[in-house]
């Protein structure tokens, strides 16, 4: 049975940048201009999953939405979300400044605290 | 990618001693890719300079923290907060991260943990292969996609030199395939061999002096 994690860590990490985070996801309009600035969405055929703006409210997003009270398999199921599909190469663009390229980086560190992050034969993008 | 390899432990350690707490940061760019400064590697050597400092008696704590990428300001916010807590900082990410570190953090000590090897690709899982010198003036497109710099023993724009080995190896390690053998054998199937004969001038090996490089579509935005 793998290891709990440790919510409390990742409340605090959540309160620590709460104010400008969830500002960011609340200003996000779906106006879908981050997708047309994104290789990986223009790669992969314009899959949604693709979008920035989809990658961040679907794992940081969540990760607020709970408060931080997730569980190993919640981390596990956004870790191709903000590794796999964000190369962070941060020219998503987005009209009303929401830095898409910071909220993946602080997602994985959320992620990264609980031990969870890509191993060493996984494909990175 | 930019490769990179692990110092020796005792190298490490002797840089990191006269220090009472010490941040070892991992980079989760390149060197997490070439599987040596990413998180796993960080809490690696966090668990060794732990166990030698150990072993000598020394009261040095490490610490370990990866971020995202090392090369970019906009990944540091979470750094920016922990700094001031330590003594001296270890990166393990590439020398131009490492400087990156030590020009936002101009009062902290900052230590390389990684000797930076070269530009290449994967040959397969924790093999590298050094496949380009970033000279500056690249060539590929005459040679066929083989880096004569890169490949060829004496790095010559104008060859094969003369050393070539019946078997097509070179005759400075028997091991390596000639690069300018390679070149000509590619250019001869793609039909273009009449770029074999061509006489390049010499280079102006713009690598000898540090570089930076403005994309054309950004000049406008940082022209003086």
């Amino acid at each position: 049975m793998s290891a709990p994690v440790d919510q409390e860590q990742i409340k605090s990490m959540l309160t620590a940048h709460r104010s400008k985070m969830k500002r960011y996801l609340s200003h996000c309009m779906h106006c879908s201009l981050c997708a047309e600035s994104c290789f990986l969405f223009t790669k992969n055929n314009g899959d949604p999953q693709y979008m920035p703006s989809f990658k961040v409210l679907n794992s940081l997003g969540k990760l607020y939405e709970k408060d931080g009270r997730v569980d190993r398999a919640f981390l596990e199921k956004i870790k191709p979300l903000v590794w796999k599909s964000c190369a962070l190469c941060g020219r998503c663009y987005c009209p009303v400044g929401v830095d898409v390229p910071a909220m993946i980086a602080f997602a994985r560190g959320i992620c990264r605290s609980q031990g969870v992050f890509p191993d060493d034969e996984q494909s990175w993008l | 990618m930019i490769v990179a390899e692990k110092k020796p432990l005792v190298e490490i350690a002797e840089m990191v001693k006269p220090y009472k707490k010490v941040l070892n940061i991992g980079c989760g760019g390149c060197t997490s890719i070439c599987l040596a400064g990413g998180q796993k590697e960080v809490a690696e050597l966090t668990r060794e300079l732990t166990r030698e400092f150990g072993n000598r008696g020394a009261e040095i704590q490490i610490h370990e923290l990866t971020i995202e990428r090392q090369c970019n300001a906009g990944f540091f916010d979470i750094l920016d907060g922990m700094v001031a807590d330590y003594d001296a900082l270890l990166s393990m990410a590439c020398g131009a991260g490492v400087q990156f570190v030590a020009d936002r953090y101009q009062s902290k000590p900052v230590f390389p943990a990684l000797n930076t090897s070269f530009v290449g690709f994967d040959k397969d899982v924790g093999w590298f292969e050094e496949n380009c010198r970033t000279c500056g003036d690249c060539v590929l497109g005459e040679t066929a996609g083989i880096c004569p710099v890169t490949r060829c023993a004496k790095s010559l724009f104008n060859g094969p030199c003369g050393g070539t080995r019946s078997d097509g190896s070179c005759e400075v390690d028997t091991d390596t395939r000639c690069a300018w053998y390679e070149i000509h054998q590619r250019l001869k199937s793609q039909n273009r061999l009449d770029l074999i004969m061509k006489v390049r001038p010499a280079r102006e090996w713009v690598n000898q002096m540090r570089r930076s490089l403005i994309q054309e579509p950004y000049k406008d935005r940082y022209a003086k």
